[in-house]
């Protein structure tokens, strides 16, 4: 991987970078982060897994200046969000976990128009933008209704609007999904899906099939970046699955036990596909 | 314990304009020594459902039995240390200073005597691996830390009925699994478990029975197997697998949980 | 319960309803102060028949108007029973044994507990016809000349803000954390005063320790979205003042003139 150092001016091959970065919790004995480097090309769409406590959530406040690093460099298009938080933040949109948590104001149109207001937008244009943000959550006519009616899913599906309205060209998933029933992570999914075109996504989550699609996955624990693979090599690695505490879904894991290569085969109709295939061409494992 | 709902129905809010009928003519039995999943989506009922269990909410119309009596005859506080409910995110209740105070809280309002208390907190502990989390302060714990204290908190009343609301959500891959495992193990000590889950595959590895719900009406009530093959596109991955080469492979049977399942699928390709 | 259940917001459509809330805020504002300068019973009714049209104008039923005013029952009878009681003014109507009724006290009773109703009926008809929201707006409005005595009338308008946004919310917490607290076997009915006082506080120092924790991951989400305070903030919602709200105003300061030269 080369030096993600290089090219962190504006206009420079990294959309993200961090380079050796440490960040310890005050008063907490070991480091949240040790020595971290990694870069985030623009348009690639990177996971980051690993166990509670490893370092996924400080990393994610690093990225934006909420945390600034005790060492080491984090440059975001190019400028430290440590220094330039407010820049930054036009750049890089955080997506939480906390459904609830993320709505500020009493209704879904005002929630969205939430950062345009703290940009000083004029009120035409934010009008214009928090119609095309809606749109793009698919919740149009949602517009008057209060945060408390709504259900998880569509409480996430706001807060993405919100932080898609402001237009950044980076988006940081900190577990969007965790706290969402099934339909409600189907929901979301969807519409995250749709955005990977035109930005650039770093997706931390522990539903390693959100991540099937992914350019790359990183494994933060104890504050270490153990691994930064492709999807393939990733989920086939059982010591690195078992050493980080990571399940695989279950149709991989049947693909797994079945000696067929567990990435390419997500859903049941995949899996059932590649099994009567196998059988009918008559190869075994 | 057999646990029974006959009939049972619970709107909210009735008379109002407000008004939503959430369970309608529910009729279930919670065998003794089981684990039963329920399942459904988002507005089945599924949490109404578990609170007619222990009386929290009383229904509109139906009853309510404990033993073949009814659960208002009881005295309510009874009740509840026999029907234990842990809610969804039960994390937020915690309120002690300590782990052992917190989980304390429960023998302590059946006023039984400081040394018997001292021995259910520390079993509860024991059961959940959280022994050495006793001294510390819920507050400072992580996730799932602080699940295991909750959990704790109700099976020191030693229920004889443990209802989990959605007991894994939000937590990370590793502690789901021993979630799972503390399930079973509940279930070998006796206790029946009643598990409300919105993940079919979880379900699908603890579940003796499963009832799912729809609307406030039980769709279907029985195995694993007899439920989910009944509707298998919205069943666990194993089913919906199993499912799809059921047609050219029909002797493939019904497997639900990962293990036989993966069996079945190796016997198939050794074919 | 949702924010608009609050302050007995009764949603329906009507020209009361459609005024600028900055121009019901100053008009409640000027009537309280006027309900206090009318010295005559014939004053005060004058400005109950005008407040009477403003209900009829308001679309809201009677029935429900009338029910805001059932918590000051108490203190209008018992403001009229002492004025009945003590007051030795005028001819005497009613002996028995020490207690004596005389004409001024009744007279004074009726005044003072119609000018009880007045105040909390104009107090009620804001309330009623302003959706909390808009309310905010309005008063945030009407603080923001103070920010130039370094008055935070914009950290107190989005502080009035969050708190509508997350009443219901943590409403809906305190109901699941007394489950879950019932569930353990507590009894928030037994007892004493002071046992039941004891008996919330499973309720309550989970409720706060909550809301704190939501504070926090609201202020990230915040921060995270470029808040920065007041400054070079735009505003989405928009008031508009117009000769409605002027006209209002302008007749209610009229009908409180008359209601005190009466």
């Amino acid at each position: 991987m080369e030096n993600p150092g290089e090219g962190t001016r504006p206009g420079g091959s990294f959309a993200v970078s961090c380079e050796n970065v440490s960040f310890s919790y005050p008063g907490s004995e070991r480091p949240a982060l040790s020595g971290v480097s990694f870069g985030l090309r623009p348009g690639e769409y990177v996971g980051v897994v690993g166990p509670n406590g490893g370092g996924k959530s400080t990393l994610v406040r690093l990225l934006n200046g909420l945390l600034r690093p005790d060492s080491g460099r984090v440059r975001v298009v190019g400028r430290d969000p440590a220094a330039d938080p407010f820049e930054v933040r036009e750049h890089l949109g955080i997506l939480f976990q906390n459904p609830d948590n993320g709505l500020v104001a009493p209704f879904v149109e005002d929630d969205v128009a939430f950062g345009l207001e703290n940009l000083g937008v004029a009120r035409q244009e934010m009008r214009d933008k928090v119609a095309r943000a809606i749109r793009a959550v698919g919740l149009e006519g949602y517009e008057r209704r209060e945060p408390d009616t709504l259900s998880g899913g569509e409480k996430q599906r706001v807060a993405l609007a919100g932080i898609l309205a402001t237009e950044p060209e980076i988006l940081v998933l900190d577990e969007p999904t965790s706290m969402l029933d099934t339909a409600g992570r189907r929901e979301v999914l969807r519409y995250l899906k749709a955005l990977r075109p035109e930005k650039t996504v770093l997706h931390v989550t522990h539903h390693l099939e959100e991540l099937t699609d992914a350019d790359r996955i990183l494994v933060l624990n104890g504050g270490d970046l153990i691994a930064d693979e492709t999807p393939e090599r990733f989920l086939s690695d059982a010591d690195l699955l078992r050493e980080n505490r990571l399940v695989l879904p279950v149709v991989p894991r049947l693909a797994l036990g079945l000696g067929l290569p567990p990435t390419r085969l997500n859903t049941p109709e995949e899996l059932a596909e590649a099994i009567l295939a196998g059988a009918e061409s008559g190869t075994r494992t | 314990m057999e646990l029974e709902l006959k009939d049972v129905s619970h709107i909210y809010a009735p008379g109002t304009p407000f008004e939503v009928e959430a369970l309608r003519g529910v009729s279930l039995v919670v065998e003794p020594g089981e684990v039963l999943g329920i399942v459904g989506g988002t507005g089945s009922g599924k949490s109404t459902l578990v609170k007619q269990m222990n009386l929290l909410l009383t229904p509109t119309s139906g009853e309510v039995l404990v033993d073949g009596l009814d659960a208002r005859s009881l005295k309510k506080s009874e009740l509840r240390r026999r029907v234990g409910l842990v809610f969804q995110f039960p994390e937020s209740a915690l309120f002690a200073s300590t782990v052992e105070e917190d989980v304390a809280f429960a023998p302590r309002q059946l006023a039984l005597h400081e040394e018997e208390v001292r021995e259910r907190v520390r079993e509860s502990l024991r059961v959940l691996g959280a022994e050495e989390l006793a001294t510390r302060s819920p507050f400072a714990l992580s996730g799932g830390e602080r699940r295991r204290t909750a959990i704790a908190g109700v099976l020191a009343m030693k229920p004889e009925v443990l209802i989990l609301d959605e007991p894994r959500a939000g937590l990370d891959p590793a502690t789901r699994q021993e979630l799972l495992a503390l399930i079973l193990g509940l279930r070998e000590a006796g206790i029946s478990v009643v598990l409300v889950s919105h993940d079919l595959d979880e379900v699908a590895e603890v579940a003796d029975r499963v009832c799912a719900l729809h609307e406030g009406r039980v769709r279907a009530v029985g195995t694993p197997a007899e439920v989910f093959y009944r509707d298998p596109a919205h069943a666990p991955a194993t089913v919906r697998v199993a499912s799809l080469l059921k047609g050219s492979r029909p002797g493939i049977g019904a497997p639900v949980r990962f293990k036989e399942t993966l069996e079945t699928l190796r016997a198939l390709r050794g074919v | 319960m949702t924010s608009r259940s609050l302050g007995q917001f009764y949603p329906v459509a009507s020209p009361v309803h459609a005024l600028d809330p900055r121009a019901k805020i100053v008009a409640t504002a000027v009537v309280v102060v006027g309900l206090f300068l009318i010295d005559s019973t014939v004053g005060l009714l004058f400005v109950a028949a005008a407040l009477v049209a403003l209900v009829a104008a308001s679309r809201i039923p009677a029935g429900t108007f009338l029910r805001l005013l059932r918590p000051v029952l108490f203190i209008v009878a018992l403001t009229v029973l002492i004025q009945v009681l003590f007051s030795r003014e005028g001819a005497t109507l009613v002996e028995w044994g020490i207690f004596e009724v005389h004409s001024g006290g009744l007279r004074l009773g009726f005044f003072l507990a119609l000018r009880i109703l007045l105040l909390v009926s104009s107090a009620g008809l804001l309330t009623a016809t302003t959706a909390p929201v808009a309310l905010a707006d309005g008063i945030e409005d009407l603080l923001s000349p103070l920010k130039r005595v370094r008055f935070p009338a914009h950290e107190v308008a989005m502080m009035m803000t969050i708190a509508l946004r997350f009443i219901p919310t943590l409403g809906e917490e305190a109901e699941k954390i007394k489950g879950a607290q019932a569930a353990r076997g507590a009894d928030f009915s037994e007892g004493g005063p002071l046992r039941r006082a004891r008996s919330l506080v499973p309720v309550l120092v989970p409720l706060t320790v909550g809301a704190f924790r939501r504070a926090d991951e609201l202020a990230e989400a915040m921060e995270s979205r470029g808040y920065r305070g007041g400054e070079g903030r735009t505003r989405f919602r928009e008031l508009h003042f117009r000769k409605q709200d002027a006209l209002a105003l302008s007749i209610t300061m009229l009908v409180l003139l008359v209601g005190i030269l009466l």
